[in-house]
């Protein structure tokens, strides 16, 4: 990589990205200043293969613009009508409902702000939508639109939002960020909210549980400081609540809309050069939206190797961009959504409003399970001619049950529920101790925990099912297992959870307030059956031909060899990401063991021998996720 | 992930050794994007060094859309008295060229059509009251298919064509026509356009004689990854005998309009067009310049592409009727040419033909 680099002022910050630390103001203006255009985005495209490997997401998605009768009067904007103009316009629920073509897995709601609509009207569009079209998901209301409805309907901002999951929306839109600066924001829009109130909206969103995006227009009057610091901003805010999936940089789209210092588009390379400076700047939010409606369904599809993991979707009714003049075709079909992602050497994957991938559009592609304990296997792992997706162990199981998965490491409940078609490797996950990546954080002994409830991710299905072996068969207690929703800024309810991977591992280290005991669930079952426990198994599916099994069995021998020479320089950034340092990482790595023996296998036995129903429900799940008609939780 | 052939190529392209076909089509079939674009930025500012992006002011106008070696690719041409054919007189080119001239223009592309009605001294005259009727402009004429008709209207060799059109005052001609130098593929898209072998034959004769020369590519139709590096290896080749090419053109086909639409109904993406770039830059390594067509890939792309190996943004083509017969439209003018260069950080260079300069635009402070 340091070869590929011609601007030598680059090096330090690619070192500094390799050792996990955050860019600096600074940082991010060489980024943006450097000649060396192909630097910056292969950084940015190593940075974005770490986190999403070769997969791209796109949804099927639909906007809805349900008025464009608007109070405010923002300069940049082509779309807003005032009331009793001949081109305003306001629709129903029913006509909104009829818009929706059936296969959409993602509605996207923002509209203009009337003067005049009652609070239940917005909350009878989404619920409408949500009982009309199961399979479709709710993405509703910019910050601006909530910020509003707060002041307008006199409730407060939790209150609206409170209102409005329940009502069913899912996730919230980036859109009115604009940029951080209140020079720009005096300048060009005057009437709308500032930085602080949008940042607010969306904190409160996250902390209910509500994931949302963030966005920002660029390419009209502003600097590239300003844009840096708007980035700055917004990893302040996803350090404190982590609740933003995405970022979208939208170019600025120049027509009738008043602005006068430019009036161009953004050049091709400035749309690049701002792809590839957000995925670096931003080392805490998952994706970097390529929104081919604003930027161009050339550019965006060039983007998908300079940081961009997310091509956004195919758009049906986009309206706003369009009346400023943008360029592109006013839908892009899903074939050519596919054809540009395969051309871009990367796996389409159709998500579903959350990014989880619901249908893969490529052959051979091999799971990656993102935590710490897999990155000695997949470090230095390349399987010639396959894709590579990094995916929960709950998703892969689901994907592999579909047939959309060659191989991977799969989670031993899913492995186990699917033996009779998937082949073992001989690799796999087991502890030879205390393993500290699958915690039980309760407020009560064992014997305590009777009758109570004990919160639970769905990432994965073997450590709820170690938890209810040991509960139920060593303990002989009986507790609630209830899904965590909120994730862990809500645990009012819950007298125990259980935590896995980096989540388990952080909290394991600074602790989960209220939350004091604190059980080691692989030591609990080592203690109780004197055998290591097996968290994973790396299967191949068992109908692919000899040669690609022994291409991949060697494929993950070597990058095994080579990743377990040195635990520190492949996996240091990405424990001191989650609060490790470097000694505690090889510790907590060297605590596996990475091949499977007799005894690993006996301890897989012993664990199948105390399956209950739960092995059934996971192969019901499965069976119900292949279903394409099915909705996936 | 960087695989031993990455860094086995890359050694090579450092210490300025030839790719083989083998290490082409690796790159062309599974080295990451922005590899090869890496590599070909050690070639561009090798041959290039300065960071600066040349065009040319140019025209491209027909003399005549009569053609008949209907190419399945092409929606420009009409059959001899087909309704909307037209042949124009010398005394009328002659006119645009003028008009031309006074509008900057410095280089005139002139193709038909393949009229076999036309006589040998129709294209003579053309050259000749060009050069001394309108000397503000080079005459960049005939492709080789052109040539060639030439050769069977007038009885003359090709040495002997090409002799009196140097005579004539020519001395470059357009690299079009190429398509895909593999003759699986030309038998299938323009199977009366003549082989590979013939529009090689012209292009050698005519740099042996002295004349330069382009060499484009025109991908993303019917034909193979090895056809590509079949089409670049014949390509550098012939380099290798005269040195004639001054640049290298790609371009992807488009379909609209084109009996070829029904098998291909879309233009190559971006990325592909990328590859190409990049990869032309890293094993024609005896090409002195790679030529971006902001006109055939759209400007942003073109402007990209100025950063995978392209140093050349070609031309302001003030008159173009063939893609615009299939539907793709672009226009731009010499100022906006130069801002499109100039936004993706490259100083814009107006050249000649040969690539000799004219004037230099540095980027402006405010845009830098």
């Amino acid at each position: 990589m340091n070869a590929m680099l011609r601007d030598t002022t680059l090096l330090p910050i690619w070192e500094k990205i390799q050792r996990g630390e955050r860019l600096t103001l600074e940082d991010g203006l060489t980024l943006y200043r450097t000649g060396d255009v192909i630097g910056l985005g292969k950084m940015a495209h190593e940075v974005q293969k770490a986190r999403s490997g070769d997969a791209v997401y796109f949804v099927l998605n639909q906007k809805i613009e349900h008025t464009n009768v608007c109070v405010l009067s923002c300069k940049f904007c082509d779309f807003a009508a005032k009331k009793g103009d001949a081109r305003a316009y306001e629709m129903t629920s029913a006509e909104i409902l009829a818009r929706i073509s059936p296969d959409i897995k993602e509605v996207h709601i923002t509209g203009g702000m009337p003067p005049d609509w009652p609070w239940e009207r917005y909350l009878d569009i989404v619920e409408t939508i949500h009982r009309h079209l199961p399979d479709a998901d709710v993405k509703a209301f910019t910050a601006v639109e909530i910020d509003f409805f707060h002041r307008k309907f006199r409730l407060s901002v939790e209150e609206i939002l409170r209102q409005l999951k329940a009502a069913g929306v899912r996730t919230m839109p980036g859109g009115g960020a604009e940029i951080f600066s209140e020079r720009v924001r005096k300048e060009l829009f005057p009437q709308k909210i500032g930085a602080r109130e949008w940042l607010a909206v969306h904190k409160a969103a996250h902390r209910l549980g509500i994931p949302t995006n963030s966005t920002m227009l660029y390419g009209h009057i502003e600097t590239l400081e300003e844009r840096l610091v708007h980035m700055i901003t917004l990893r302040e805010a996803q350090d404190e609540t982590g609740g933003f999936l995405t970022f979208i940089p939208l170019a600025f789209q120049p027509g009738e809309t008043g602005i006068k210092p430019r009036h161009r588009f953004t050049s091709a390379v400035d749309d690049l050069r701002t792809i590839a400076v957000s995925r670096l700047m931003l080392d805490n939010i998952p994706h970097i939206k390529a929104y081919w409606v604003m930027l161009t369904e050339e550019v965006a599809a060039v983007a998908l190797n300079f940081g961009a993991d997310d091509m956004d979707g195919t758009v049906g009714g986009e309206k706003i961009a369009h009346d400023a003049g943008a360029l592109s075709p006013h839908a892009l079909k899903k074939e050519q959504i596919v054809r540009i992602i395969r051309d871009a050497g990367k796996i389409p994957v159709e998500r579903d409003v959350y990014y989880n991938p619901l249908i893969l559009h490529a052959d051979h592609v091999v799971g990656k399970i993102p935590y710490l304990n897999s990155i000695p296997f997949y470090a230095h792992l390349v399987v010639p001619d396959a894709k590579i997706l990094p995916v929960v162990p709950r998703r892969m199981g689901m994907l592999s049950a579909k047939g959309m998965m060659d191989a991977g490491l799969f989670s031993l409940m899913d492995y186990l529920a699917q033996e009779d078609r998937l082949e073992p490797l001989g690799f796999g996950l087991a502890s030879r101790d205390q393993i500290k990546s699958v915690m039980l954080f309760s407020k009560e002994g064992w014997q305590g925990l009777e009758g109570k409830r004990i919160g639970i991710m769905d990432d994965t299905a073997t450590s709820v099912q170690l938890l209810r072996i040991l509960l139920e068969n060593r303990y002989h207690v009986h507790a609630v297992l209830d899904r965590l929703h909120g994730g862990v800024n809500d645990l009012r309810d819950f007298d125990a959870v259980l935590l896995i991977g980096d989540e388990a591992l952080t909290r394991n280290k600074c602790g989960l307030p209220g939350f004091d005991l604190v059980y080691d669930l692989a030591c609990e079952w080592y203690t109780w059956q004197k055998l290591p426990f097996v968290f994973a198994v790396w299967a191949v599916q068992r109908h692919l031909d000899a040669e690609r099994k022994a291409a991949l069995r060697n494929a993950i021998e070597s990058a095994l060899e080579a990743g377990e020479s040195d635990f520190v320089s492949i996996a240091g950034a990405h424990g001191r990401r989650i609060g490790l340092t470097d000694t505690e990482t090889h510790e907590y790595l060297a605590g596996f063991n990475f091949r499977l023996g007799e005894r690993e296998w006996d301890s897989v036995h012993a664990f199948r021998a105390l399956q209950g129903p739960e092995l059934a429900r996971v192969r019901e799940l499965n069976a119900a996720s292949a279903k394409p008609e099915t909705r996936n939780p | 992930m960087v695989t031993p052939m990455m860094t086995s190529i890359r050694n090579k392209v450092r210490e300025q050794q030839r790719l083989t076909r083998e290490e082409g089509l690796w790159l062309l079939r599974n080295a990451e994007l922005l590899d090869t674009a890496a590599l070909a930025n050690e070639v561009r500012y090798r041959w290039n060094p300065e960071r600066r992006v040349t065009f040319v002011i140019d025209t491209n106008p027909n003399y005549s859309n009569v053609c008949t070696i209907d190419c399945i690719f092409c929606a420009f041409y009409r059959h001899p008295g087909d309704a909307g054919e037209y042949t124009h007189s010398v005394d009328h080119m002659i006119a645009k060229f003028q008009e031309a001239a006074d509008r900057g223009v410095t280089t005139v592309l002139l193709q038909g059509g393949v009229n076999p009605r036309l006589p040998f001294s129709y294209y003579l005259e053309l050259v000749e009251r060009t050069v001394k009727e309108v000397p503000r402009v080079q005459p960049h004429f005939f492709s080789t298919s052109e040539i060639l008709v030439m050769t069977e209207v007038s009885g003359l060799s090709l040495a002997q064509v090409l002799q009196r059109l140097w005579d004539a005052g020519m001395r470059t001609i357009p690299g079009g026509g190429a398509e895909i130098l593999s003759d699986r593929v030309k038998k299938k898209i323009s199977s009366k356009k003549g082989t590979s072998a013939d529009w090689l034959r012209v292009m050698r004769e005519a740099h042996g004689i002295g004349f330069k020369t382009t060499a484009t590519m025109m991908y993303g139709h019917l034909e193979t990854d090895e056809d590509v590096i079949e089409h670049l290896d014949v390509v550098r080749n012939l380099q290798e005998e005269y040195h004639g090419f001054t640049a290298f053109v790609p371009w992807s086909f488009k379909p609209g309009n084109t009996p070829l639409e029904k098998i291909i109904p879309h233009y190559a993406t971006p990325t592909r067009y990328l590859q190409m770039i990049a990869l032309a830059r890293v094993f024609l390594d005896n090409m002195p310049h790679i030529q971006a067509s902001w006109f055939s890939e759209g400007k942003k792309v073109g402007q990209i592409a100025l950063h995978f190996g392209a140093d050349d943004f070609g031309g302001t083509l003030q008159e173009e009727n063939v893609h615009a017969a299939a539907n793709f439209v672009n226009t731009t003018n010499t100022e906006e040419c130069i801002r499109l260069i100039h936004e993706s950080g490259f100083a814009a260079a107006q050249r000649t033909t040969l690539y000799d300069i004219l004037t230099v635009h540095e980027i402006p402070a405010e845009a830098a």
